[in-house]
């Protein structure tokens, strides 16, 4: 756990105010490195949660009706509550917490040189409201009547009509958990917007900001430009749940297109709200450990900004077969071939860094590789689903849900391992031990693919999505053999993420120390001691910056690296 | 920096108040466009001239102006994409038959009245009448009869069947295959309690195929039991 | 708690807190065009809700308006008196534009009684939801504006904190601001 520090400064300084001790720390602590640790243990939890829910679902797809080992015989209504919660969790409890607010919280403040948060008191408050958010939807699964199954997309009238769903209670705390789950990351991220635009170290001008910050700070904005219409039709279809108004029946003057609208003028930024942090993440370390200035710092920042301004211009491409008049389909078809220009550029200029650079292959290194590998396969499988010709076919088959793991799996599991094994040291004062590293690297990845390559060829042959049980269709019936294999691979995947968490657990005990900058890299938090002391700095030496954060392998130094706050 | 622009406060508050008189006076007129001038663009008028002097916007650095005009553009946007789907009732190759109805009946459903989906009043299913002489009363659940005849036609035959025999259009799908209640086998050695417990816990919970959902949201033990005195009537047939 | 160094930064130039507010803002504009876009695009669909958009009572709407626009006038003068050093008078300003935001929900409670009373419920058709809906979401930020600024008027009656005087105004003229256009779009378009 992130401790306070060993060697007290004494004085009339902010230092003197350690924050809370112990157990208390967990209820009261303000500071920005422990709200970042409870984000990150809540959205690792719910990780697992998230994965057993997998594990459940695909045994029930590879022996249909086969009593699942630790949960018993799937029934189709539990089979939809996996499917929805699945998705719901992964999305806004694991991806959102861990890579935005988790090292969003610990990283931007020691990344600009600040001692905290400019509102250390509504960054607790966040994540009480996020932890409540949390609590909701655990409860939601175990009311009476069972977890929401209407899918994480809620379309109504079967999430609005209880007598559709079957699950008035679980629909009714979904909708709440995840409209508070909105409201956590609407103050989490005014925080960090604030934070970035006033705090920064003198001397650290916009382009000397690392990227990953910027690119939590930009995802912070695009959440809260997008979610807005969205809160308003949440309590919207509360309302039609619980009370008994029409937003979305057609016989009461409502309409529920309005609701698919709503949710993917959201959804479709929200991809990009998590895909942004995941991406800066991977640059920042390819970076460092291939030694080299990154290929194209500006076009960076550009390209993000291009992508998420487009990223509104999209999203009707999640409803062509609903309905929509073809002529917006041409619309957003076009827009979004275009957004996959921006992404891609992306990761070109990774692999420009790459290029001629001094690599070092340590285990985040690996991972962000990796994400690159992954995160290309999953966008250019996008073009057949934004192009909606091709989607008329694909939409709601396996393919969508191949496409969109190898965008998910690599922002929000390869990008939260890089980043975990990255700043471990900085956050515990302890190295991960990497052969472990790379043992539960390899066991992740390739199993992922024997996952979800099968998929896409379910997919392409026909299979749709959000169904109990493929038997019942003689002609799917027959790639039986390949949903069993998908199955093994998921088990195999999820015994190695054990590997992970016994490096973990054992490194934060008896992981050799880190000194300050194991990994020799540029940008302010690893000038101070790791972990940080309650005000990250002591305040008489809080860093001044001279230069930008990728000064790897500069021809006027003899290291291969230039920190940010050396005068010279 | 704003600390050091006040502008005449009283005299906007003034001019304000003074909009909003038009405002209210423009109906009176009774010509649309005044109307919806004096309204809509009085409105205008006055949110500006209170997010300039008020707010102190004018003179603010030019960062927050952007993002509040991108905050608008947005919601702009969001207008043009949605209207065409929800706010016209028909396009190319769909028609919003319940909305254009509404339209025409001239009434947005008045008050106390029940809701009847789109795709029910499209495929004319025997409903639970919603009488027009309780739109009187104020919308709260009424209490209604309890048809265990339609109930089982909207909720039951799919998979039983319309006449129960355990063939219905989605029964294709299913192994096992759902209870035929004409079969008098079926009756033989099943209690009634195990069969109530079936509606309304589902399938499982009796020992027998999860397929059978458990419907106790939809139908209390009273409800359940008019439905099994339905489902007997099969038998036999 | 102590403040940290952080809030005190203003590499922007704007104070921290009132970047704050301007964000705040940025996001509620956002949920309100949200919920709005919604209903005018069913207000323009539906002209036959123009029959339960008639029963709204203009005249109350109007003085609930001119509430509003007054409690408004009362914050920027409250803002003025804080900027000058008197957080007293800025608290006497406060304690009148939260005197103006409990005129306009106790105007608001008869209102919607009486409504009720006559079966102008929330679910009793498209206008009545979307009615209730947003003049409840803007009642419900009336409630908090109103419960935020009572602890600032306490502290700027000692000569604390004065600078929030202005921040909660800000929020107090934008929810003015979304009345004012709640107005029309309720009351006035028949």
């Amino acid at each position: 756990m992130a401790q306070a520090a060993t060697v007290e400064t004494h004085g009339p300084s902010a230092q003197e105010h350690h924050g809370p001790q112990g157990i208390l720390k967990y209820l009261w602590s303000t500071d920005h490195k422990v709200i970042s640790m409870q984000y990150l243990f809540t959205g690792m939890f719910m990780a697992v949660v998230g994965g057993l829910m997998a594990y459940v679902f695909r045994m029930q797809l590879a022996f249909p009706g086969v009593s699942v080992p630790g949960f018993g015989v799937v029934s189709p209504g539990e089979y939809n509550a996996l499917v929805t919660n699945h998705g719901t969790i992964m999305i806004f409890w694991v991806a959102m917490p861990v890579l935005i607010a988790a090292f969003g919280n610990f990283l931007i403040p020691l990344m600009i040189g600040a001692d905290d948060m400019v509102f250390p008191r509504i960054n607790r408050l966040s994540y009480q409201v996020f932890l409540l958010s949390a609590i909701l939807i655990l409860a939601s699964l175990v009311v009476e009547g069972g977890g929401f199954g209407g899918a994480w997309t809620a379309y109504p009238p079967l999430s609005a009509v209880s007598e559709y769903n079957l699950t008035r209670l679980g629909s009714s705390l979904w909708v709440l958990a995840v409209a508070m789950e909105f409201v956590a990351f609407l103050l989490g991220g005014i925080n960090f917007i604030v934070t970035l635009m006033n705090a920064r170290a003198p001397g650290m001008k916009a382009y000397d900001i690392p990227v990953v910050v910027w690119m939590i700070v930009l995802a912070s904005i695009l959440f809260m430009l997008s979610v807005g219409p969205l809160i308003a039709g949440a309590v919207m279809l509360f309302f039609d749940q619980t009370i008994g108004t029409g937003f979305y029946d057609p016989g009461r003057g409502g309409d529920p297109i309005l609701w698919q609208h709503l949710f993917w003028f959201f959804g479709h930024p929200e991809v990009y709200v998590v895909l942004l942090p995941a991406i800066g993440i991977v640059i920042d370390i390819v970076a460092t450990f291939a030694r080299k200035k990154l290929f194209g710092y500006k076009i960076m920042v550009y390209t993000a900004v291009a992508t998420a301004v487009l990223s509104f211009f999209v999203w009707a491409h999640h409803q062509f077969i609903a309905g929509i008049d073809p002529r917006m389909a041409n619309v957003f078809t076009v827009t979004t071939l275009l957004i996959s220009v921006p992404i891609a550029e992306l990761c070109f200029v990774i692999i420009a860094t790459l290029y001629g650079g001094s690599i070092r292959l340590t285990t985040p290194m690996l991972w962000a590789l990796a994400f690159v590998a992954e995160f290309l396969i999953g966008g250019v499988t996008g073009i057949f689903l934004g192009a909606s010709g091709s989607d008329i076919y694909l939409h709601d088959t396996y393919f969508v849900l191949a496409h969109f793991h190898y965008t998910f799996f690599p922002i929000a599991i390869i990008g939260s391992f890089a980043a975990l094994t990255y700043w471990f040291p900085k956050m515990f004062g302890r190295m991960m031990n990497d052969t472990l590293g790379k043992i539960h690297f390899w066991g992740t990845i390739i199993p992922f693919n024997f996952i979800f390559i099968p998929l896409f060829v379910l997919g392409l042959g026909g299979q749709h999505r959000r169904i109990y049980n493929f038997q019942n269709f003689p002609e799917l019936a027959a790639m039986q053999p390949v949903r069993v294999a998908a199955t093994v691979a998921l088990i195999v995947m999820l015994v190695f993420q054990l590997v992970f968490f016994w490096n973990f657990i054992r490194s934060i005990r008896r992981g050799e120390k880190a000194g300050r900058n194991p990994w020799e890299a540029n940008t302010l938090e690893w000038t101070t001691e790791s972990p940080p002391p309650h005000g990250n700095w002591p305040p008489d030496e809080m860093p001044k910056v001279y230069r930008g954060p990728y000064e790897y392998s500069h021809p006027d130094r003899d290291e291969d690296y230039w920190p940010q706050n050396l005068p010279s | 920096m704003a600390e050091h622009h006040h502008p005449n406060y009283k005299k906007i508050y003034l001019t304000l108040v003074a909009l909003l008189v038009v405002s209210v006076a423009g109906p009176f007129v009774g010509i649309l466009w005044v109307t919806l001038i004096t309204a809509f663009g009085i409105a205008l008028v006055k949110a500006n001239l209170v997010i300039q002097n008020f707010m102190h916007l004018r003179w603010e650095k030019s960062i927050m102006k952007w993002m509040l005009t991108t905050s608008l553009v947005l919601m702009a946007l969001l207008f043009a994409g949605v209207a065409p789907d929800v706010m016209k009732h028909e396009g190319r190759g769909w028609v919003n038959v319940a909305a254009l109805d509404a339209v025409e009946r001239g009434v947005g459903g008045g008050h106390g009245e029940e809701g009847e989906s789109a795709l029910a009043a499209a495929e004319e299913h025997p409903q639970e009448e919603a009488t027009e002489e309780d739109a009187q009363s104020e919308v709260t659940a009424v209490a209604r009869e309890f048809d265990a005849a339609s109930q089982y036609q909207a909720v039951c035959s799919t998979c039983h069947g319309a006449t129960g025999d355990g063939d219905g259009p989605g029964a294709a799908a299913l192994d096992p295959k759902p209870a035929n209640f004409q079969d008098a086998t079926f009756w033989a050695d099943r209690s009634d309690e195990e069969l109530l417990k079936a509606i309304r816990e589902g399938g499982a919970s009796v020992g027998r195929s999860p397929l059978m959902p458990a419907w106790g949201a939809l139908f209390d033990q009273a409800e359940a039991e008019a439905l099994l005195a339905h489902i007997k009537s099969f038998a036999g047939s | 708690m102590q403040k940290p160094l952080a809030t005190t930064r203003s590499a922007t130039g704007i104070p921290t807190g009132r970047l704050a507010v301007w964000w705040v803002l940025a996001s509620e504009v956002v949920i309100f065009g949200g919920l709005l876009a919604s209903y005018l695009m069913f207000r323009l669909g539906h002209p036959e809700w123009a029959d339960a958009a008639a029963v709204t009572n203009t005249w109350i709407g109007a003085f609930n308006t001119f509430v509003l626009l007054s409690s408004s006038f009362t914050a920027v003068l409250a803002h003025q008196a804080a900027e000058n050093g008197d957080g007293k008078l800025a608290a006497k300003y406060l304690v009148f534009t939260i005197g103006g935001a409990c005129v306009f929900l106790i105007v608001k409670a008869f209102e919607w009684t009486a409504e009720i009373r006559h079966g102008y419920t929330i679910t009793a058709n498209g206008f009545w939801s979307f009615y209730y809906t947003a003049a409840g979401l803007h009642a419900a930020h009336v409630i908090a504006g109103a419960v935020i600024m009572a602890f600032i008027a306490a502290a700027a009656a000692k000569g604390r904190e004065l600078h929030r005087v202005e921040l909660i105004g800000i929020y107090w003229h934008f929810v003015d601001v979304v009345w004012i256009f709640l107005f029309p779009l309720l009351y006035i378009a028949k």
